[in-house]
């Protein structure tokens, strides 16, 4: 009795087994069916909104949530922003599987994003299956567009509104070299891919320049960075330290003090904080210059000043309005070239490398380099922080 | 010379952080045979704390009272409110389970830290909280300091070094004179027996809780007075603080002040002298090799089970 | 469900058996009578053997990818097999070994990134899935075997703290791999990309068909699945399965009778390394890409608290675990099924404690009252306070029960957050009376926390969730859903 009963089951559901593999071939090769442009489309954008590059995602996200609130309505698209947490401490799996959600999703018609360069390398290939084409805002990482050591991470799905470390290494090397006259320089890197491949950038560049260089790597579990301090030379010129908490950095720089070196901290795009990281002398390098300072973002910057009262405007904000801007204009382009139904994601991709931008938020003209799917003469910016902690654009 | 002072200054500082760290687990697992995961984040709330009363106090750039007061406030501040904390995880998390099989408030321990560790992140944020102690009479603490050949060694940092080191005093005192302390030293020694005497088992738990926690606390704003504090410190912190107890010898309180010294020097040396990358390897290493070599520790005596 | 342990399901026939204590088989016996209205069917349904259920179970999943063309609940539910073999794993080493194992998750790293370096370009190494697989499974059990041999010697919280640097032994090594002598072997933080897919019948498995998730690895994680917990049955079932729950329950009589202790718990910690490397290859495969950090803190507890939900040392029990949490986990992460999940489970929850008393009914058609009065006296106070974003649960019904401001002051979060553990805290020591009255406002107020202030953040809430289910459970239910309760013989 108990037999049989268990041996009917175990037929049944062999059976059943075997039925659902079939059905499940067929299943996942009907393709979506297009998008009018008249519903709601939606756009997600993934980025890390907590754990400790937190403050990044969040600064994004307000900017890009005041782009698709403004601009949607001017390009007469109904746009429906999401947000995707990727926080960096949990690894890449995260972008994965979020990648695989909004494939999933109909509407999705563009990804702003991933914020960070090892999601997008994770997530990269699911978009680019997809057709989905994606922007980055900040993801920096010179393999994601370039084939420089031999592999490509990127795929030509990715797309990004800043330049790359191929180019903010050779300027912050260059800086040294050229204006600050540097004989000795300590870099250090933090084990994790943006330091990584930003400090190789610098120690390239400064070691082709004849300067002499030390490298210093510190766990990504280090909190106290004392050691490291005394390890710099007393006669180094700069200790440079592409965190992405730019606290770490103001720590560094008064360590640096405390011990009576004479060294000043150099950060990269990633220690961009004029709240956290005010050490006077210091330098800090940049994909964005100071928006404030450019006359026709002033409408811009006091609307999104009006939806976020108490932040200030930081550099990783506006290349997220910029990316937004971006995708929407394809988006556009796509609907007008298939009269009003967008059939396939492809389409929208296919339209992203025509994008050109008169008004560009980071001040200019925008357009998509022919070579790469990276911004045509994008440059690096330099600046110093002041007394009163302000950042100052020096080259 | 002169880099080797340096790194003998720094293996301090961090050495008596990790010494306070290490002596609440200690503390807690003398009467309770208990490892409090949540201890790490507790040091973490401690650091957090003192941010939000620095705050209250008009910050560094600003206080309503002399620097002095203000570092003893914010220090007090922080110890009160830990062992607040303590003793609601240990009345509610771990109480419960006194007489449960030994890995049941262990697994407990693991959900209160990441619930704490969670919570935390939730109404505060991830964002690194500095207390730009910089700022205090134009960064005459990290400026002015006492010379020692080339090195100066910044106020700052005596200051740590001290109050760590008065607070371990009063620790011993507390322990090794108090009725209370012989209490504690009883109950840790054989719990059922020190019932039966008639020692209200359950007042010594809330104490130890009270203490360690405490040190937590203190050693919370030592910390955070130097470096900026994030949600998710707690691990590693709290990672760090049982290896200098294990090192010691669990269970004894001049145990785990030598352990979080030797920890800080080991750690200090190895990322002046052989590489920063790789302290990790050397803190685990030393841990494996008391483990197999002498699992009582430096100063414990070797755990006797009872059939 | 059957029940995993051999000797309760065959005592009732068989009489005392040996090796066996007779009072405690009567005991699980009795424990195990079915009672209540449905025990005629529980009764039937113990006919059906152990493997029956299995392959019925296996059935039902296989149906998802037929039900659901979405690529995402498709990638949702492999993930879910996968924290079902990772599950079963660490069964072993705490449910029948009755080890705390923190490094577990480790040995997943182990078993990604041992396959990334035998089948990826990284060393130009591309051996074929029937060789890969076996050969990082044995790696897993070594490595696992080698952990196990400092630990040997070492009680409950030392192991633990051991296995704990171990993980993070094995994230430093991994992160810093990219430079180990000289040679990059880890890729670093880098990780490791462009791993092959999984090579089976001639042909390589492809993730995704058109951007949307293809079902074979789906399938072979099943089939992985149903292989592993039926050896994993039979080993327990087996003399070393015998002596592990004898040393789990009593380490030092155990040794008294004479058991190998050390290899006993070197073996349990082999069988769950190798199967969390086995587990390893497949997301490794999948992903084609491994980094360090995806094998961390945070899934340890995430797997730890599936085991300890299902009930660890039994099988069906921690499977059950994983069904439930791994979903449970994504769908926190959207608001609106987060909410839903909130309600149904305070509804659930509160429904299934009146059932017993008639007292709590009371105090739930208060909090039901209370919520709307309290939301009717903010509205006349000030609008604002309920104008927050309408999310239409319940057809509205939350709408007009939980005030939900549009603008949240920067103090209402830290001290409503905190008035809530306070008031769960007090209630828990309240009695009779008090504690129902207490409940009201504290009930209301978990609604009110849950709406403002933690679905606003779902990913440290999601985290939040299972800490809350790691500490309740060991209090209220250590031995979970459908874990064997231990029988203490005084």
């Amino acid at each position: 009795m108990k037999k049989a009963i268990g041996l009917a089951l175990a037929v049944l559901a062999t059976s059943v087994v075997a039925a659902s593999a079939q059905g499940a071939q067929k299943g996942s090769s009907a393709i979506a069916a297009g998008v009018s442009c008249k519903g709601t489309m939606k756009i997600a954008f993934l980025t890390p909104l907590t754990g400790g590059a937190g403050f990044l995602g969040n600064e994004q996200g307000s900017w890009a949530k005041y782009a698709v609130k403004t601009l949607a309505p001017a390009m007469h698209l109904k746009i429906q922003l999401v947000m995707g947490d990727t926080p960096v401490e949990q690894g890449a799996a995260v972008a994965q599987t979020l990648a695989q959600k909004y494939v999933g999703d109909r509407k999705v018609v563009g990804i702003i994003g991933p914020s960070t360069s090892g999601a997008v390398v994770a997530a990269t290939q699911t978009f680019f299956q997809a057709g989905l084409a994606h922007i980055s805002p900040s993801a920096t990482k010179t393999d994601l567009t370039k084939r420089e050591n031999g592999k490509l991470e990127g795929t030509p799905a990715f797309f990004r509104d800043v330049p790359g470390d191929y180019i903010q290494g050779p300027t912050d090397a260059n800086y040294m070299i050229k204006t600050l006259h540097v004989k000795k320089v300590v870099i250090m890197d933090f084990q994790e891919p943006y330091s990584t491949g930003l400090a190789a950038a610098v120690e390239r560049t400064l070691k082709a320049g004849g300067v002499s260089t030390t490298r210093l790597s510190a766990s990504n579990t280090t909190t106290d960075y004392s050691a490291f301090v005394t390890k710099v030379p007393n006669d180094a010129d700069i200790v440079f330290f592409p965190t992405q908490k730019p606290g770490d950095a103001q720590t560094f720089a008064q360590q640096l003090l405390e011990q009576g070196k004479k060294a000043k901290v150099f950060g990269g795009d990633g220690s961009n904080g004029p709240g956290q990281f005010k050490a006077p002398g210091s330098y800090v390098s940049n994909f964005a210059p100071d928006i404030t300072g450019i006359k026709a973002d002033a409408k811009i910057i006091a609307g999104w000043k009006k939806d976020n009262p108490k932040s200030t405007v930081g550099s990783f904000g506006p290349p997220s309005y910029g990316a937004v801007q971006i995708m929407l204009s394809a988006i556009k382009r796509a609907c007008a070239a298939d009269h009003g139904v967008i059939k396939n994601r492809h389409d929208v991709l296919r339209q992203m490398k025509r994008v050109k931008i008169s008004n560009w938020i980071l001040g200019g003209k925008f357009a998509f380099s022919t070579k790469s799917n990276d911004p045509l003469n994008a440059k690096f910016y330099i600046f110093k922080i002041q007394q009163d902690g302000s950042y100052k654009l020096v080259g | 010379m002169d880099q080797f002072t340096q790194l003998t200054v720094d293996a301090l500082t961090l050495g008596s952080v990790y010494a306070l760290i290490a002596l609440g687990y200690t503390l807690i697992y003398g009467v309770l045979k208990l490892l409090n995961f949540a201890h790490g984040d507790v040091f973490m709330v401690g650091s957090f704390i003192g941010f939000g009363v620095l705050q209250l106090l008009g910050g560094t750039d600003n206080p309503v009272v002399p620097v002095w007061a203000l570092l003893v406030i914010i220090t007090f501040a922080a110890m009160a409110g830990c062992a607040t904390l303590g003793v609601v995880i240990e009345r509610f998390a771990y109480r419960p389970l006194r007489d449960a099989p030994r890995i049941a408030p262990l697994i407990s321990a693991l959900g209160v830290s990441f619930f704490l560790a969670n919570s935390m992140q939730l109404l505060f944020g991830a964002d690194p909280r500095n207390y730009n102690t910089f700022d205090l009479s134009n960064g005459a603490l990290y400026l002015r300091g006492i010379d020692i050949g080339n090195v100066r060694v910044p106020l700052l940092r005596i200051i740590t070094i001290v109050a760590a080191f008065v607070l371990m005093v009063l620790l011993w005192f507390l322990v090794n004179r108090t009725r209370t302390g012989k209490a504690m030293r009883a109950t840790s020694f054989d719990r059922e027996a020190a019932a039966m005497m008639g020692i209200d088992i359950d007042r010594v738990i809330v104490f130890t809780f009270v203490l360690g926690s405490a040190l937590a606390g203190a050693a919370g704003v030592l910390f955070a007075v130097r470096v900026p504090t994030t949600v998710s410190i707690g691990f590693v912190a709290g990672l760090k603080g049982f290896t200098a107890a294990v090192i010691g010898g669990i269970g004894s309180i001049p145990g785990a002040m030598a352990g979080g010294l030797i920890l800080g020097f080991a750690e200090s040396y190895t990322q002046g002298y052989v590489s920063t990358k790789w302290s990790d390897l050397v803190v685990f290493s030393i841990l494996i090799a008391f483990m197999i070599f002498r699992p009582q520790g430096l100063l414990g005596r070797p755990d006797i089970s009872k059939v | 469900m059957t029940d995993s342990t051999p000797h309760s399901s065959s005592i009732p026939a068989s009489g005392p058996a040996v090796g066996q204590d007779e009072w405690v088989a009567r005991h699980a016996a009795r424990r195990l009578m079915p009672v209540g209205p449905l025990r005629t069917v529980e009764e039937r349904l113990r006919i059906v053997p152990w493997w029956a259920w299995l392959v019925l179970f296996i059935a039902a999943m296989s149906l998802l990818p037929v039900v659901e063309s979405s690529g995402y609940v498709r990638r949702v539910g492999f993930d879910t097999v996968l924290y079902m073999l990772l599950a079963l794993g660490l069964n072993v080493v705490v449910g029948w070994g009755g080890l705390l194992d923190l490094g577990y998750v480790a040995f997943y790293g182990v078993g990604a990134y041992a396959y990334a370096l035998l089948d990826s370009d990284k060393f130009g190494v591309h051996l074929p899935t029937l060789v890969a697989v076996p050969v990082v499974v044995v790696i897993g059990a070594v490595v696992g075997f080698l952990l196990g041999l400092p630990s040997r010697r070492l009680t409950g919280d030392y192991l633990a703290i051991v296995t704990l640097f171990f993980l993070q032994l094995f994230q430093t090594v991994m992160t810093n791999g990219d430079s180990a002598f000289g040679h990059n072997l880890t890729g670093g933080p880098n990780g490791i990309l462009r791993i092959d897919p999984l090579h089976l019948f001639g042909h390589d498995l492809t993730v995704q068909h058109q951007g949307v998730f293809a079902v074979s690895y789906f399938y072979v994680a099943l089939g992985f699945f149903a292989v592993v917990f039926v050896a994993l049955r039979f080993v327990n079932s087996s003399r070393t399965g015998r002596a592990w729950r004898s040393l789990r329950e009593d380490p030092l009589a155990a040794e008294a009778m004479g058991m190998p202790v050390n290899w006993l718990k070197l073996m349990s910690f082999s069988f769950g390394a190798a199967v969390a490397a086995l587990t390893g290859t497949l997301f490794a495969a999948l992903n084609a890409s491994v980094f360090p950090l995806t094998f961390y803190f945070v899934l340890l507890i995430t797997v730890y608290t599936m085991v300890i939900l299902g009930g660890s040392g039994s099988q069906p029990g921690v499977v059950a675990g994983a069904l439930i949490i791994s979903p449970l986990l994504e769908m926190l992460r959207d608001p609106g099924k987060s909410r839903i999940i909130f309600f149904a489970v305070l509804i659930g929850g509160v429904g299934l404690a009146a059932r017993r008393s008639r007292t709590l009914g009371v105090a739930a058609a208060a909090t039901i009252a209370f919520g709307f009065a309290v939301h009717e006296l903010a509205r006349a106070i000030d609008a604002s306070w309920v104008s927050g974003e309408k999310a239409g649960g319940f057809a509205g019904a939350v709408d007009h029960w939980v005030v939900h401001p549009a603008q949240l002051a920067s103090w209402i979060p830290p001290v409503s957050y905190i008035g809530l553990i306070a008031a769960t805290l007090l209630v828990t020591t309240l009695h009779g009376r008090l504690r129902l009255v207490a409940l009201v406002p504290t009930l209301y107020l978990s609604a009110f926390v849950w709406e403002n202030v933690m679905l606003a953040k779902p990913e440290p809430a999601r985290y939040i969730v299972l800490g809350l289910i790691l500490i309740a459970l060991m209090i209220l239910r250590p031995n979970g859903l459908l874990g064997e309760r231990r029988v203490e013989i005084v």
